[in-house]
């Protein structure tokens, strides 16, 4: 093990999630019964204002000059919005937080980085690392990448895409930090899920005032409403090409039966109908068939109406038949079904105008 | 004998080797938060979410219930015992399936058959997509495990190793290697870090051994540039792959893969660049056209990559077949092989597992096949007095009943 870094306490308030910053507000003795009190009033401020940039802008505002305050504000905020209980204020906080850390991360030395990361049990360590016109600063055991990275939508956070060695990933520090980005919100998504005991009146005043704000902002809602009617028209290429091979019998993958069949379901169609797209299928049972798409419609057991697999994981598992035009501009197969009839909507309502 | 019958000889002898061997067969580390299924013989009913406290409560239910088919979660339960949804998910060992399923074989498949489901019309290989008689698209497919099915397999596996070490720097003390005992091999990783990873992460643990999404430019190859041979991860698995190619293809085979104009210049300068890509920096002569390269690139990567069966990777639920216990396919038995001894493993003579005694049976059709050092068949009608374990064999393949003893 390396030597122990040590951190500030200006270190602490940047990065108030880390086990140090946990044992120094312990000893500042922040009882929340006395958030009442007068001379509390700056931290609860701040910690309002966090959660108020968060909503309002994805930032988290200008940080307190004094330490402690910025210190201290971080986990009030944080029971301030898990008792909010409303899933897209934590979301947005969590998010707005690991943004920030991730900014700040990016300036820090190596050191303090690897510091930071290791709060999260990271296997990393600092390198200098060229390889062709690339230079890296870190060497993450690949599990740690994967799960940060695994969910970042860009083709150079591919594990493929990595150079790897021995287990180990090569990463930059604009890298990291994004990953920690990841990390960071994961950690306060999963605390802002604590069940929240009683707050004072005060406290649950400044929570209800976000409330409201948090509607204000969000506004109406507009949700893409899916007609009644199945367009097979609007169907993508996957889909088409699976249906295709269900109505003539052939044999189809497992991925590629519940992709059909939760398309299918989510496009409006009937269980009905889509037993029947099944009939033709040489080991057909239809006590097997109905069990088994009444279970992805969210009939039966679980009660979870499932969707299809996203675009990435069907070409992982060859039901991806190659995309056309429309495919390159989505991620999910739904997602192209509801474009494609917004666009022949539109040109159904166009005015074909005569040439001159 | 008719079918029953047939079926209680081949549990029968299954009872006989689990009798015997049971205390060599170990159960999988982490018993107690282990999911156990058991594929019965009679009811061909799958017995599900069993959970064990110890190997001889293991064992007692092998000798007695004598299963087809011995089956383990890959994932670690709290409570292997209840619902799928209440088991608790603690966390999946990181398991690879090759299967000669999916990978295209030398052999060409011709020991599978298939037969028509509309008009009863057969054929060889892998049933093609229309019946050639009267074009329908049904088919009922039986399949072989052959040599080179198997050597194509076994090519695989070591690939897929070489990934996981090199690449993931996997310890072999972490993996285990095995011969399923049909048509394939199993890899097998426990690891307490990998364990944890959800489906989303093991799909791109899937995708970099596959191949898939794969951007030749973020591994150094683009127009002008490529990597070398001695490089790490894909950038040197990518010029590795390139350069075998270059060394090994004729020119049809590169006409094959769409290169036209190129192909002469290629040969005619095929050693100065293979002198290129060992001594300096690879080379690419202009008279090779970018779209060309770009192709060699794409053929090296699919050279490269493994044939894996995706969705068991992904899956975190799975069920495994126990090594040592018997593939109720073939009578043989899934048997561990050392990576380094992978060479010299021979699977239709290591995983046999009835090496006494004799049977008489009638075959109905069989290719020809080997099993230990004896080749036998084909076969077509024909009343045959066999080994133990080639005719549990073709009567688990059901292509052969037991002959009555007069």
């Amino acid at each position: 093990m390396e030597k122990k870094l040590f951190l500030t306490r200006s270190d602490l308030a940047k990065y108030p999630f880390i086990p140090e910053a946990g044992k120094y507000i312990e000893s500042l003795e922040v009882k929340i019964d006395e958030l009442a009190n007068a001379d509390l009033e700056p931290i609860l401020t701040r910690a309002e204002a966090r959660v108020e940039d968060a909503i309002l802008s994805n930032t988290t505002g200008k940080p307190s000059h004094q330490d402690d305050v910025e210190i201290s504000s971080f986990p009030i905020a944080v029971m301030m919005v898990a008792a909010s209980a409303n899933s897209h204020i934590k979301r947005r906080y969590a998010l707005a937080e690991a943004k920030r850390v991730s900014t700040l991360l990016e300036d820090e030395t190596e050191e303090k980085i690897v510091a930071v990361a290791r709060n999260f049990n990271w296997d990393i360590k600092a390198v200098k690392f060229n390889v062709g016109s690339l230079t890296f600063d870190f060497a993450l055991y690949f599990p740690y990448f994967l799960r940060n990275a695994a969910n970042i939508q860009d083709e150079k956070w591919k594990l493929a895409n990595r150079l790897m060695l021995k287990g180990e990933v090569y990463i930059t520090k604009n890298e990291a930090s994004r990953l920690l980005q990841e990390e960071v919100r994961r950690y306060i998504e999963g605390k802002l899920n604590i069940e929240v005991r009683a707050l004072p009146q005060n406290v649950m005043e400044r929570v209800e005032r976000l409330k409201r704000l948090f509607t204000e902002m969000r506004g109406k809602i507009q949700t893409e409403e899916i007609p009644k009617e199945v367009m097979i028209d609007a169907f993508p290429p996957c889909i088409r090409e699976l249906r295709k091979s269900a109505l003539a019998g052939r044999h189809i993958s497992h991925v590629g039966r519940f992709t059909l069949t939760s398309f299918l379901i989510n496009s409006g169609m009937t269980v009905e109908n889509v037993i029947e797209c099944f009939r033709s299928a040489s080991d057909f049972n239809e006590r097997m068939t109905r069990y088994q798409v009444e279970h992805i419609a969210g009939g039966r057991g679980s009660r979870t109406k499932y969707i299809p697999p996203k675009c990435d994981t069907l070409r992982t598992h060859g039901v991806c038949p190659g995309m056309d035009e429309n495919c390159s501009r989505i991620r999910h197969p739904l997602t192209y079904y509801k474009r494609k009839l917004r666009t022949m909507k539109t040109a159904a309502e166009t005015p074909t105008v005569p040439r001159e | 004998m008719n079918k029953i019958e047939t079926k209680a000889f081949v549990q029968e002898k299954f009872a006989e080797y689990y009798k015997l061997n049971s205390a060599s067969i170990d159960p999988p580390s982490s018993l107690v938060n282990r999911e156990f299924a058991f594929l019965l013989f009679k009811e061909r009913m799958m017995l599900r979410h069993k959970g064990f406290e110890n190997a001889e409560d293991f064992r007692t239910l092998l000798k007695t219930v004598v299963p087809s088919d011995v089956y383990y979660s890959s994932a670690h339960y709290e409570k292997p015992e209840e619902e799928m949804e209440a088991k608790g998910w603690l966390g999946a060992d990181l398991v690879f399936d090759i299967d000669a399923d999916h990978i295209s074989t030398p052999c060409g498949k011709q020991h599978d058959t298939w037969v028509c489901n509309n008009c009863g019309e057969t054929g060889r290989g892998t049933h093609p997509e229309k019946c050639p008689k009267c074009k329908g698209q049904k088919f009922d497919d039986k399949s072989w495990p052959c040599e080179k099915c198997l050597e194509s397999t076994k090519r695989e596996a070591t690939k897929l190793f070489d990934f996981l070490t090199k690449d993931f720097g996997l310890s072999p003390q972490e993996m285990t290697v095995a011969f399923s005992g049909h048509r394939g091999y199993h890899v097998h990783v426990e690891n307490e870090v990998v364990q944890t990873l959800d489906q989303v992460a093991r799909k791109e643990i899937v995708d970099y051994i596959v191949g898939v999404g794969l951007e030749p430019k973020f591994h150094g190859f683009e127009e002008d540039r490529a990597s070398t041979l001695e490089e790490a991860g894909w950038r040197g698995r990518i010029a590795t792959g390139m350069y075998e190619f270059l060394r090994n293809t004729s020119a049809e085979q590169f006409k094959k893969i769409g290169l036209k104009k190129s192909v002469t210049n290629l040969i005619s300068q095929r050693d100065k660049i293979l002198e290129s890509w060992k001594s300096r920096r690879p080379w690419r002569p202009d008279s090779v056209g970018s779209e060309s390269w770009k192709k060699i690139v794409q053929k090296a990567i699919e050279n490269q990559s493994v044939r894996i069966d995706t969705v068991v990777t992904t899956d975190i639920h799975r069920l495994i077949r126990l090594t040592n216990t018997l593939h109720g396919k073939t009578g043989l038995k899934k048997i561990q092989v050392s990576a380094s001894d992978i060479e010299r493993f021979d699977p239709l003579k290591d995983a046999v597992a009835f090496k006494e005694g004799r049977v008489s049976l009638v075959v109905f059709e069989a290719p020809e096949f080997r099993l230990g050092d004896e080749r036998y068949g084909s076969y077509r009608n024909m009343k045959v007095e066999l080994p133990t374990a080639a005719a549990l064999f073709l009567l688990c393949k059901g292509a052969a009943q037991v002959q009555e003893e007069h």
